[in-house]
């Protein structure tokens, strides 16, 4: 076991060194100027020179990439072309709003989508079936920021401003600043409609997985053994049949995790809340070079180190797995 | 009167007549796969509403220019924030223009995108999971892992780059940067799709035979494989319809799709997200347009499914 991690965390390097590569490429064809954005009215071609030399950005690009990878094997990101400001300041402070944003998402998925699909499934071909399938089609139509629209004319327009329509308070001890607002509770109103309109879509999807996974699992021997050696309904469903419905489920949900990554980007822009996803959308519109190197890296970083989990998970899920 | 049948003297003709002998009735016609597909989708009242649905959204965007009451353009700042009547059944945005006109013509726009992304997606992606799966060796493994690079990537991600170096615009030169966009990231979904039907169906004895009459390997490929894996083509389509639309509507969302004053939904519902706590409306039907017109694929995209595979239902 610890040879595969070991290993699959070795196959990590690769693959984020080529999305890296591969955005730093795709972004110095992007058209536009950062040097032009930064100078602005008082821009002249000797302060350009001077910029671009600065910032690497008069060298050809393979090379720019490589004195970016060099700085950052010794810890080193870079700096935002627009601010000035150390990338990896800006990434580890907006890395927590969005990891609580997925985290409470995903939260909110499974705990819709658990019930509904053991419902859905135990009681096949009954309104609590036809009820569970039907919200869950309509939950897999409606995009994010639709949901987050609705959740803001009811929640912050509707109930005389229930919930804040926008803005961040940061949780006990993660204020990444000298000022900002600190609240457990302020925390709660500001994230609960952004998890909900990112965990509502999920939970159609893993209702509508984990249902067909449970058809399937209900009907085999094993779970026919279990009700036959007299174990009660609610151990045969979530001991047998939900742990190894849940395998399927849990590869489809690290296959979301690009869909994740891109919804946080549409729920922060809708709630302006000051995540990555915000971070990496602006960065990109105003082309700071470094600024998409920093989203891109830490989006391939998540994306290979969730899906490593769900690799691992499947041993939990299912012992007959090992990795050798 | 027959000849008893033991001798063998009886020809075959005169089979069927022999008395006390339980012949199996005579061969009736089967039915097709496709007849059967297409009699379990009529049968199912969710893949019909989808079908209705899409049927529907297809006239509107076909007919726009006739069904619109007003130009989706033409603003008029007189008419500013009108709430829903009977001159603008669903009001006027903040430069006075007509939201139904720009609901309908919006229509046009999400299933030109939706369509013909994935359409695009499928021309290139289908050959290439098919020569990746048919040669195998090297140019499997080259195929593939050219495709595995855009898997890579967080979909998103890579979308919203993309438009950043296609570099956003309005009218039909806009929407064939966002259909290209949106195709590149969906290539490799058919290509894998594809590649793994093929594995299987290389391997069969009509495919040997096919070979050992000396039949050549595109002719092989078009005639006797690519009709076997329609089915899993098919349904990943219609439900990849359903996707697109989303990914273009969250691009417009996000100021990165087909660039105003030609109408969008993801675009107009951004865009009056600020009016909102006001004139509610005016993210509401750009939105439920949004929903309505994946709803419809989705329904169909599964019942489609159901009535090519009901192993899967």
């Amino acid at each position: 076991m610890r040879v595969y991690i070991l290993r699959r965390l070795l196959q990590i390097v690769p693959t984020v060194l080529m999305i890296t590569f591969v955005v730093f490429v795709m972004m110095q064809s992007v058209p536009g100027d950062p040097v032009v954005a930064l100078l602005g009215d008082a821009y002249t071609e000797e302060d350009a020179i001077k910029v671009r030399e600065a910032y690497g950005l008069d060298q050809p690009v393979l090379v720019q990439y490589f004195i970016w990878l060099g700085k950052l094997v010794q810890g080193d990101w870079g700096a935002s072309i627009l601010t000035g400001r150390p990338v990896l300041q800006d990434v580890l402070v907006r890395l927590p709003v969005t990891l609580e944003l997925i985290v409470l998402s995903m939260a909110v998925a499974l705990v819709i989508a658990i019930p509904a699909a053991i419902v859905g499934a135990l009681r096949q071909n009954t309104w609590a079936d036809y009820t569970a399938t039907s919200v869950a089609m309509i939950g897999v139509s409606i995009p994010e920021f639709f949901i987050g629209v609705l959740l803001l004319l009811v929640f912050s327009f509707g109930f005389s401003g229930l919930l804040p329509s926008s803005g961040w308070v940061y949780l006990p001890g993660t204020c990444p600043t000298m000022v900002c607002g600190v609240s457990l509770w302020g925390n709660l109103q500001h994230i609960l409609m952004p998890a909900l309109a990112l965990g509502v879509g999920r939970a159609a999807i893993l209702t509508r997985l984990l249902r067909a996974s449970m058809l399937e699992v209900i009907r085999t021997e094993y779970v026919t053994t279990a009700r036959a050696k007299g174990l009660s309904e609610r151990p045969v469903v979530l001991k047998h049949a939900l742990k190894n419905a849940l395998i399927p489920t849990v590869t489809v949900m690290g296959l979301q995790v690009g869909f994740l990554i891109g919804g946080a980007i549409v729920v922060e822009t809708l709630f302006a809340m000051p995540g990555l996803g915000t971070f990496g959308i602006d960065a990109i519109i105003a082309r700071d070079y470094q600024q998409v190197q920093g989203f891109a890296l830490i989006t391939a970083l998540a994306f290979v180190v969730i899906n490593l989990l769900v690799d691992l998970t499947y041993t939990f899920l299912d012992p007959r797995i090992r990795y050798a | 009167m027959a000849t008893p049948i033991s001798g063998g003297s009886v020809r075959e003709v005169e089979l069927s007549s022999v008395a006390g002998v339980a012949w199996p009735a005579p061969a009736t016609t089967s039915e097709s796969p496709l007849a059967e597909a297409l009699r379990r989708l009529r049968r199912s009242t969710t893949a019909l509403v989808g079908v209705a649905i899409v049927a529907l959204l297809m006239v509107v965007a076909v007919f726009a220019d006739a069904l619109a009451p007003q130009s989706p353009i033409a603003n008029d700042q007189t008419k500013t924030f009108l709430a829903p009547s009977w001159e603008h059944p669903l009001g006027t945005d903040q430069m006075g223009r007509d939201m139904l006109s720009r609901v309908i013509h919006g229509t046009r726009i999400s299933i030109l995108v939706g369509v013909s992304s994935v359409v695009l997606a499928l021309f290139v992606g289908v050959p290439f999971g098919m020569i990746a799966g048919y040669y195998g060796g090297r140019v499997d493994t080259t195929v593939m892992r050219l495709m595995d690079l855009i898997l890579a990537f967080p979909i998103y991600l890579l979308a919203i780059i993309l438009m950043v170096m296609f570099t956003p615009t309005a009218g039909l030169i806009g929407t064939m940067k966002v259909t290209g966009a949106i195709a590149i990231v969906r290539i490799p979904i058919y290509a894998r799709l594809v590649r793994g039907s093929v594995l299987s169906i290389k391997e069969k004895e009509y495919v040997e035979a096919c070979r050992a009459l000396g039949l050549r390997a595109p002719r092989i490929l078009l005639r006797h494989v690519l009709p076997n894996c329609l089915a899993p083509i098919i349904v990943t389509t219609t439900l990849g319809i359903a996707t697109a639309i989303i990914v273009e509507a969250t691009l417009s969302f996000l100021g990165l799709g087909t660039q105003p004053p030609t109408p969008s939904w993801g675009w107009d519902l951004k865009a009056n997200v600020a009016f909102i706590q006001a004139n509610a409306w005016l993210a509401l039907f750009p939105g439920l347009a949004i929903f309505i017109t994946v709803l419809g694929f989705n329904l169909f995209g599964d019942g489609l499914r159901d009535a090519l595979d009901p192993r899967l239902k």
